[in-house]
């Protein structure tokens, strides 16, 4: 089901999805905020420039108009960066969106220490805010493919949609086997004492944890999680049910993520052992390469590893293994 | 479904009365927004709006004006009047997704009119020429979200798009002209691209003419309006926004509306 690492990547998978969408479905149309060719979504105002509306700076105004027009039958997909999708236009979403349980389609990109840009460009806090309002179903994706299926996926989903995505290159995480299933947590390796629960981006730095892990002696179960609400728990109490301890991988704030979410059913579920949430540790970071944030902020493989060894219970330090510094082009590999 | 004034202004008149029973009720209520809003909501759903509209109350805290006239109207049920503010029915105080009559409500204010253009968007998407009439009140435009979506509007030529503005001069903490300065209104709208009518807003006739007037703009009805009515019963009171009625100012209020039937 998985792909060997270092990853092979897909441009634009998103803009080229909706595209295709848009061909097959005129009631798909598509909203902006003055980041048109940053959301790629360039390709359908090209195509279907009708369907296309660029609010401008305004995201108050944005969400409410999403909102009128899905109410009209239509189906809105409204695309700018998760910090402007989520935290500027709050109420908007939650009373003119998630209330009346209307099918906007939320797409929030450069999620978490993705963006090289500081505190207000990286959306630390999205999850947290979207998953908190009732309705909201909210979707993390790590792998290109998944990326163009769920665009189609969504589309007829009830009620609101947020969806982070990595822009620009995304990884071919998964190999044909595996199929997105929005209802459905993925079981990567069942067995293990330990547990890893990742999404999005920290799907490929999960698996190399896992990997050094067993390479050092730890067996860990690995867990994907592409959606965080509604959260998979029959799936994830298959994984997480019998483990000794467990980690939790985000690209997010640990407050109000999938962490939070994981904890919840853990203590819901009696599962009395102890809990590593991996993400941004409750601090606004700061601008930086992705690779340089990934690793700083500790959401790297070594973090998740050093996590997974501890838990164990295994004495001294994890084993030294090859760590990844830098980002080429064309090809992903995680810190 | 065009009606006479004089008829029009008794349902308004009528309106009120209703208002003040259903608000004297549950003790208090919104009701300074029922006295001046209610010849504007008249003139829309007693005239104006065709099958087919589509009407945002952008001030959820007006739907006690709209449940008040809509039955005098009677497009709501009359029975329905004792279940207002009762827990468990969906005549709630502040408007909601349960509420009857209304396409769209928006309790956290000035929501409303970007939702109109969303709805005006998508019937021009349609192909169809379905009009969309948002009901605002001044308080609102204190809202950056407003002026958002005016510059939208404008920008886009939404000519089917009409905002009516109730400038009551009321908000919770006294006069708007007391919180902050709103004004010169009717000359901000024209500078954001609408076309913008100044008028009385309890002059039906007013209200017909600025609804009915051709303009290749959106447009947006300045109605000047008062949240007491005239009513000596409440002419000295200083919060219009949210009233205390007990039952002799009840009857007070209830008197001297109909004396004007």
């Amino acid at each position: 089901m998985l792909r060997p690492a270092p990853y092979e990547t897909v441009l634009k998978p998103y803009g080229t999805a909706l595209l295709d969408l848009a061909r097959r479905r005129d009631d798909v149309v598509c909203l902006g905020a003055d980041l048109t060719r940053q959301t790629e979504t360039d390709l359908f105002r090209d195509s279907f420039p009708d369907r296309f509306f660029n609010a401008g700076m305004a995201e108050a105004n944005l969400m409410g108009m999403a909102a009128g027009l899905a109410r009209s039958g239509l189906r809105p997909f409204v695309n700018t960066f998760g910090v402007f999708a989520t935290r500027r236009p709050y109420d908007q979403i939650a009373m003119s969106i998630a209330y009346p349980n209307l099918p906007v389609r939320l797409v929030g990109f450069m999620p978490g220490l993705s963006s090289p840009g500081g505190p207000s460009h990286q959306a630390i806090d999205d999850v947290a805010l979207m998953r908190s309002l009732p309705n909201m179903t909210v979707i993390d994706v790590a792998d290109a493919g998944e990326v163009s299926d769920v665009v189609e996926m969504i589309v007829d989903l009830e009620g609101p949609v947020y969806l982070r995505l990595k822009r620009g290159e995304i990884p071919v995480i998964f190999d044909e086997e595996y199929s997105l299933r929005l209802e459905r947590a993925t079981v990567l390796e069942p067995t293990g004492h330990i547990a890893i629960v990742a999404s999005g981006m920290m799907l490929a730095p999960a698996i190399k944890a896992q990997q050094i892990a067993r390479d050092s002696g730890v067996e860990a179960a690995l867990v994907y999680v592409p959606v965080i609400k509604p959260l998979d728990r029959v799936g994830l109490l298959e994984a997480i049910g019998h483990s000794r301890g467990v980690v939790t991988a985000e690209n997010h704030s640990v407050v109000g993520g999938l962490g939070s979410a994981v904890a919840e059913v853990m203590a819901e579920e009696g599962l009395g052992v102890p809990l590593r949430r991996i993400g941004v540790q409750d601090v606004f970071a700061t601008a930086g390469s992705r690779p340089y944030l990934f690793k700083k902020f500790g959401l790297s493989s070594r973090r998740l590893a050093e996590a997974v060894w501890e838990l164990s219970g295994a004495s001294g330090p994890i084993p030294a293994f090859d760590e990844v510094t830098e980002e080429k082009p064309g090809i992903h590999e995680p810190v | 479904m065009s009606r006479d004034v004089e008829e029009l202004s008794d349902v308004a008149t009528r309106a009120r009365i209703t208002a003040v029973d259903m608000v004297g009720s549950v003790g208090l209520g919104y009701l300074g927004q029922v006295f001046s809003s209610a010849e504007i909501l008249t003139a829309l759903m007693g005239h104006y709006l065709e099958p087919g509209d589509r009407f945002v109350l952008s001030p959820s805290h007006y739907v006690t004006a709209m449940y008040a006239v809509a039955v005098e109207l009677g497009q709501l049920e009359r029975q329905l009047v004792s279940d207002y503010g009762r827990d468990g029915s969906p005549m709630e105080t502040i408007g909601s997704e349960l509420t009857p009559v209304v396409d769209f409500t928006c309790g956290s204010l000035a929501q409303g009119l970007s939702v109109g253009i969303g709805y005006a968007l998508a019937g021009r998407l349609a192909g169809n020429r379905a009009r969309t009439v948002v009901f605002g009140s001044d308080g609102e435009v204190e809202e950056g979200q407003t002026w958002e979506a005016a510059m939208f509007a404008a920008h886009h030529g939404l000519s089917d798009l009409t905002l009516t503005l109730d400038c009551n001069d009321s908000q919770v903490d006294g006069r708007v002209s007391s919180v902050t300065t709103i004004e010169p209104l009717a000359d901000k709208w024209t500078a954001f691209g609408w076309t913008a009518l100044e008028i009385d807003g309890h002059d039906l006739g007013q209200l017909f003419d600025a609804l009915e007037a051709e303009t290749d703009r959106p447009k947006v009805i300045v109605a000047r309006t008062t949240p007491t009515a005239g009513l000596s019963a409440i002419e000295d009171l200083d919060d219009a926004h949210f009233m205390k009625v007990d039952e002799p100012l009840q009857s007070a209020m209830v008197d001297e509306l109909a004396g004007r039937l």
